[in-house]
């Protein structure tokens, strides 16, 4: 379970109570991948959040040709997994684990959707920091010449 | 204060990265993005900040290219 202290250090539960984020600890677990381990694939149901508490994973999207290329790699204290949490998709991309030893905080996707409508304040919450991490990852996007 | 970073690479033909770290950025500051390491060049704040969270884009280019420009 991810202690509510390290929590606060992830934008998703920036404005969170210590009480709320109690409870959001209690719905995941933490999961340790060593590099080459594949923590989700492109297609895939979207059963899952992934908060990266340390280490980093590489994002490999897969074009229409079929070859897969490297769009980012993420570190401690972003989400994986928010796209299919917010349009219930398939998974957008593969995420591949890029050093030993990264560790994620992982959170069933239907128990997360259940506690924001049980509690719409925390539900809010949550929904706008996901607005505004896909946001800045838009922005990261937008301004990286490999993606031109 | 946490700083949200997203790393953006000059040059080549690499995604960069983004992640959040507890000390803002330094120019000259070496950085490990993936299996590569790269060199801070320009630090710029792309949001206001928001509670204990910093928004920053971070130019970086590979340490080879810094090493190369570097006088000998």
């Amino acid at each position: 379970m991810a202690t509510p202290s390290i929590m606060k250090h992830v934008e998703l539960f920036r404005g969170l109570s210590d009480e709320q984020l109690a409870q959001v600890a209690l719905l995941g677990q933490e999961e340790v991948y060593q590099t080459g381990d594949i923590l989700c694939e492109q297609d895939a149901p979207g059963d899952n959040v992934f908060i990266i508490m340390r280490g980093q994973v590489e994002i490999r999207v897969r074009d229409r040709s079929g070859a897969q290329h490297s769009a980012v790699y993420l570190g401690a204290g972003q989400v994986i997994g928010e796209m299919a949490l917010v349009d219930e998709g398939k998974r957008s991309a593969t995420v591949i684990a890029a050093e030993d030893g990264t560790t994620v905080f992982s959170i069933p996707s239907d128990e997360f959707v259940r506690l924001c409508k049980t509690d719409t304040h925390i539900g809010y919450l949550l929904m706008r920091n996901i607005a505004q991490d896909l946001s800045f990852k838009l922005r990261h996007g937008n301004t990286n010449p490999s993606s031109d | 204060m946490i700083y949200k970073v997203s790393y953006v690479v000059k040059g080549g033909n690499f995604p960069g990265g983004i992640k959040n770290e507890t000390e803002r950025p330094v120019i000259g500051q070496k950085v490990r993005i993936g299996p590569h390491t790269f060199e801070v060049i320009e630090i710029l704040e792309i949001m206001p900040p928001r509670d204990d969270f910093q928004f920053l884009h971070v130019t970086v280019q590979p340490v080879e290219a810094a090493e190369q420009k570097a006088p000998s």
